[in-house]
């Protein structure tokens, strides 16, 4: 399988003598949906904008489709990588369609103004999320679940064939955190795009991720198939709660049980 | 959606609009004139008309225009509502080369004419240059540290204009002071050419970063995500709406709350895209400022008020009508 996005030897500390992430190797191959998890503090979403050229490494290169990122302009990388962001808010009131909108930039012409051809896809991202029949409600009017969804929607009229997420489903109630994660399943079946997603859930990233990227502290990594990865034993490892793991319907989970003794 | 036709429909009827506005506006005055001896060149109608009142309202038009245009441009790249086309120095750099040229004589003879223009104009863009690389070189384009430069250097230069206002004599005071309160008057054509050309030129530039300055809104990260050269944008919309503010405040002094509260205005009604805020926005700033500036030389006649003087009192309740209208359905202001 071709690797679509691919880190080599990346370090970065926002401290120059304080490292966060120190050679971390991984790749992710077209069409996978790979999870980020770890505790607090150790770099999800730190490595999220080192992989889309947000920020710059110290050492070390992130390769999109074998080519360094940091070659490619800005408008170069938003056609090839889409970034849902966790808390959004603008200055202004703009509503839904208009947000959404906001996808098409690096496609358009000098005067900034959408074809047709735009038009069409951002009908489609509003129709697949369901944020069609509010497109013209101001985006502060909508609750946390219908948010997440319409910046789902700009990512998907972003057109790009890797998509980033950073904690989808943070704040979210359980109905809608499994619908945020069948939407990105949807995504990534129909649309064949690469997800990367970083989650505290690792309930949901077991159900749903291909692969899980494990940080754990300090400077240290896993990463291989989500049922390798996603072991009671590791969890415990990197995030030092004792762990309960049984399987339902040939769905492993997970449940905290307690702090170790000696804290 | 916006589509292009639906904008240019939209800007061509504001400005049949504007153009009505105006021609009515260059009617009204201290003196009666006929509309029917306006085109008979041997008439002194027609030079009231084409010589004095004509210059004048496009005068206004312009500055209105260029005001409330900057007004957008710098609420968006600094993402604060608050922003308006001084707020980073221009006024009180343009107030200081005006109050130099007064102090030291080189303009003082003749007021409305070039040395106290061109002093202006090189205050406040020398000011503004002199806040973006204070803002720059402390924290890159970070908006905070910017606003803060405007506001520590609006202070300090606003210090040195009160210094030498106490050490001026009272006639130059005088002189100086209707220029701060933003006083509109009759200017040569060449000087109204050019002004023009530059004023429409820069707007017509900004239309063109329009659609990315929207992305802002959502902040930097967000914008470079989506695909925008934050730095060069930011850059060029600065650099653009600086000059022209600077071209419109060396022609008209310190017109304030133009530029503050006809993009809030218009941003109530047509909502926060920029492609369509931007040129709406600068055709209703030169609205506002061609009525205004018609009431300051009419309402106390024959003598004149500062244009200022009306923007801010006109200007204020107005806003406040519209934002009591318009606000329940945007939540952003409330």
């Amino acid at each position: 399988m071709k690797q679509v996005i691919k880190a080599e030897n990346l370090s970065f500390g926002y401290e120059p003598d304080q490292l966060l992430l120190e050679n971390l190797e991984f790749a992710a191959e077209d069409g996978e949906f790979l999870a980020v998890a770890g505790p607090n503090g150790v770099g999800k979403s730190t490595l999220l904008h080192l992989l889309c050229g947000l920020l710059r490494p110290a050492s070390g290169k992130v390769r999109v489709f074998g080519e360094d990122i940091t070659s490619l302009s800005r408008r170069n990388i938003a056609r090839k990588i889409a970034i849902v962001e966790q808390n959004l808010s603008a200055v202004f009131e703009y509503t839904v369609e208009q947000t959404v909108s906001m996808a098409r930039t690096a496609w358009l012409g000098t005067l900034g103004f959408e074809s047709e051809k735009d038009l069409q896809i951002i009908r489609d991202a509003l129709e697949m999320t369901g944020t069609a029949r509010f497109a013209d409600r101001p985006l502060g009017s909508l609750s946390g679940g219908e948010r997440q969804r319409v910046f789902i929607a700009r990512a998907i009229a972003q057109d790009t064939p890797i998509l980033f997420l950073d904690e989808p489903t943070s704040f979210l109630d359980l109905k809608h955190q499994l619908g945020i994660y069948e939407l990105l399943k949807r995504i990534q079946r129909e649309r064949g795009k690469t997800l990367i997603t970083v989650t505290h859930d690792i309930n949901l990233a077991c159900r749903y991720s291909d692969k899980v990227l494990l940080l754990a502290d300090p400077l240290s990594w896993y990463i291989g198939r989500t049922k390798d990865i996603l072991t009671s034993e590791l969890l415990e490892k990197v995030f030092a709660v004792k762990m309960f793991s049984a399987e339902l319907e040939n769905q492993r989970f997970f449940l905290p049980l307690k702090l170790p003794e000696d804290r | 959606m916006l589509t292009i036709r639906k904008l240019v429909f939209e800007v061509i009827i504001g400005l049949v609009i504007l153009a009505a506005v105006m021609l009515a506006c260059a009617m009204f005055g201290s003196q009666d004139i006929s509309f029917a001896d306006v085109f008979d060149a041997d008439t002194t109608d027609y030079q009231i008309f084409f010589k004095l009142r004509l210059p004048r309202v496009v005068l206004a038009g312009l500055v209105g225009a260029a005001l409330a245009g900057c007004g957008v441009i710098l609420q968006a790249i600094l993402r604060n509502p608050l922003a308006d086309p001084y707020i980073l120095g221009v006024s009180s750099g343009a107030g200081l080369g005006v109050m130099l040229a007064v102090i030291t004589g080189i303009g003082y003879n003749f007021l409305a004419g070039s040395a106290v223009t061109v002093c202006a104009f090189v205050g406040a863009l020398g000011t503004v240059w002199l806040v973006w690389i204070i803002g720059y070189f402390t924290s890159g384009t970070q908006t905070t540290s910017l606003l803060l430069a405007g506001v520590v250097v609006n202070a300090f230069f606003s210090a040195l204009i009160m210094f030498l206002t106490s050490i001026a004599q009272s006639h130059q005071v005088y002189s100086t002071i209707f220029w701060l309160m933003g006083n509109i008057t009759e200017k040569p054509s060449p000087v109204l050419y050019s002004a023009g050309f530059l004023i429409i030129a820069g707007i017509v530039l900004l239309f063109i970063v329009s659609q990315r300055l929207n992305l802002l809104a959502f902040g930097r990260k967000q914008a470079q995500s989506l695909g925008v050269n934050i730095t060069r944008v930011q850059f060029f919309a600065f650099a653009v709406s600086a000059f022209i503010t600077a071209v419109a405040v060396s022609l008209s002094g310190l017109i304030g709350f133009v530029g503050l509260i006809v993009p809030h205005a218009v941003r109530l009604i047509v909502g926060p895209d920029h492609r369509r805020l931007l040129p709406l926005s600068a055709i209703a700033g030169a609205g506002f400022l061609v009525i205004s500036d018609t009431i300051s030389r009419t309402i106390v006649a024959p003598s004149q008020l500062p244009v200022g003087v009306i923007t801010a009192i006109a200007g204020g309740p107005f806003f406040l009508i519209l934002l009591a209208r318009y606000s329940r359905k945007v939540s952003w202001y409330k």
